[in-house]
């Protein structure tokens, strides 16, 4: 078993060599396809993360006029805390709203003019989450009814609904367009290292003219393909990390508000999605092409 | 099966007698004891027939018997189905019609997975030669035990004794394309008989070879088989045929047309 499997692999790295030309146009698509896959997972995966931060965001905001009394707002404070629907309420004062959005700002990369006009622009608010995104309840009611303390009240509810109807359609049609683009990457992987086994065909006659089993002729190919994917796969990731500093920016810039991440899980993910599919991709590829030649 | 019911003497033997499979050994015993050729035998086509998927008959009601140690010549002009029986020999195709034996093997009954094992018996020739350009004589030789599982300390002796045999030892290091035509045709027959297989099978091996090459590539044939191979060559090479007076069958339109040892070649 192990001679066999040493057979195998040293004859794959011999003939992945020998047919360098083929070897590296088969690399070259599959890294091709392997960008376009993870192209896909990260827009995939960021459409995901501001849609959830969509979803989440399901809350009321209520500005309070500048100059408020502190007790008449803990008082609103409060009897907004009373209400069933509410899960959750915060006021967040003129200082925190101001660092808050400089914060923010320095994240983005933006210059920040706020320190230059020596006043405070940004109001203070409070902020609602509800127990459940769709029941708003008698929660904007009682923020409009206090008249000199809320300056104006921030509802989001028929965006949020269309929202999440949206988002439920964008996720089903980013899992279909994934599973498309895995079966293209597959055809047209297979295709190419069916070139790659088409220039061998002679070897393959000999090995079964001289008995050599279908394990002895196929594995070597299927390693070989194997290694194609993993070569893919190797540059794919790497064009990604060289790549991932600008695009995270870019994407920051274009999409400002929703904080989409590029964080540790995203790239573990992205090395287990292009390894594995880079992997299975030639050895699936490898296995149909050498069928034909099998099959008699 | 056969040497287990001498082992068994007594009340044992009649035991061993009413269990099914023990019948079954001693029906296998009988056949054998019959028959006793029946083991000496490399090739055996009865009443063979095969007819191609696009409808054109190329072998019709062939019988052949190769005993073991033969030297057989495959004679007939293009499309006689000489190339058919061959392949049929190695199972690379199957008969439409009549049963196949190769080296003691029922070849149409015989499962895919043991037809590897089948072709290490059998020791194949072609015209082309069939090298990998890429790999030196002696790897050329060497790749047909590598792929078939050979232990790697194996290998080498193996090699160095076939190489031996058909006088490319001082070549062993050189590709095909510094070698001969003789000299590639001589390392095919060396990578043919690698695997010790019964029966040599050559399909024109002298076809591309000029009169004197075609003689040593003959002679050598000629002492595989004298070392107890059977050897099946087909040719069109009337010259030597007729000169080596051995046994001759002749294919004509898919039938033996003629079966005689130490036959005349006919011009075709």
């Amino acid at each position: 078993m192990l001679r066999f499997l040493l057979f195998s692999i040293r004859r794959a790295w011999d003939g992945f060599w020998r047919n360098a030309v083929m070897s590296l146009a088969a690399t070259v698509t599959m890294t091709l396809m392997l960008l376009m896959l993870a192209g896909l997972v990260i827009g995939l995966s960021g459409l995901d993360a501001g849609l959830r931060f969509v979803e989440q965001k399901v809350e009321v905001q209520a500005f309070i006029a500048d100059g408020t009394p502190q007790p008449k707002i803990d008082a609103l404070v409060a009897q907004v805390r009373a209400l069933p629907e509410v899960s959750q309420v915060e006021y967040i004062d003129k200082a925190q709203a101001l660092q808050q959005w400089q914060e923010q700002l320095r994240q983005q990369g933006k210059p920040d003019y706020s320190s230059d006009t020596g006043t405070n622009p940004i109001p203070a608010s409070i902020t609602v989450k509800l127990r459940d995104p769709h029941v708003y309840g008698n929660v904007i009611q009682t923020l409009q009814s206090a008249q000199g303390v809320v300056t104006d009240v921030l509802e989001t509810q028929h965006v949020v609904d269309a929202l999440l109807s949206v988002t439920g359609f964008l996720r089903t049609a980013g899992v279909i367009v994934l599973v498309l683009v895995g079966v293209t990457v597959l055809f047209i992987v297979v295709n190419t290292i069916r070139l790659a086994v088409v220039a061998r065909s002679e070897e393959i006659e000999i090995m079964r003219l001289v008995g050599a089993s279908d394990a002895f002729i196929r594995w070597p190919f299927i390693f070989e393909g194997m290694l194609v994917g993993i070569f893919g796969a190797a540059i794919t990731l790497g064009i990604l990390a060289l790549a991932s500093q600008p695009i995270g920016q870019g994407v920051a810039t274009l999409v400002g508000q929703v904080p989409i991440q590029f964080d540790q899980s995203l790239g573990q993910q992205l090395v287990m999605v292009v390894g594995g599919s880079g992997l299975a991709l030639g050895a699936a590829g490898a296995f149909i092409s050498v069928r034909t030649y099998l099959i008699r | 099966m056969t040497t287990s019911l001498p082992r068994f003497p007594g009340p044992f033997a009649a035991a061993t007698a009413v269990r099914p499979d023990g019948d079954v050994a001693r029906a296998q015993d009988a056949t054998f004891r019959d028959i006793p050729e029946a083991r000496r035998i490399s090739i055996a086509l009865e009443d063979v027939g095969k007819v191609y998927p696009n409808g054109r008959r190329a072998l019709a009601d062939v019988d052949l018997i190769v005993p073991d140690g033969d030297f057989v010549f495959l004679v007939g002009p293009s499309g006689a189905g000489k190339s058919t029986l061959i392949k049929l020999l190695i199972r690379d195709e199957l008969p439409t019609s009549g049963t196949v034996f190769v080296a003691g093997r029922d070849v149409r009954r015989m499962p895919r997975r043991e037809v590897p094992r089948l072709r290490r018996r059998i020791g194949i020739v072609f015209q082309d030669y069939k090298l990998l350009p890429h790999k030196s004589v002696r790897d050329n030789v060497a790749f047909a035990l590598e792929v078939t599982g050979t232990p790697g300390r194996q290998i080498r002796p193996a090699v160095e004794r076939v190489l031996a045999l058909v006088g490319l030892t001082a070549a062993a290091g050189q590709f095909p394309n510094q070698l001969s035509g003789g000299e590639q045709q001589r390392t095919a027959i060396a990578r043919a008989l690698v695997h010790e297989p019964r029966v040599v099978i050559a399909d024109e091996p002298t076809g591309n070879l000029d009169p004197l090459i075609s003689w040593e590539i003959i002679q050598l044939l000629l002492r595989i088989n004298e070392l107890g191979t059977t050897v099946l060559m087909a040719t069109h090479n009337a010259e030597v045929v007729t000169a080596l007076r051995r046994r001759v069958v002749a294919l004509e339109d898919g039938r033996v047309v003629r079966d005689e040892v130490g036959g005349y070649h006919r011009e075709y």
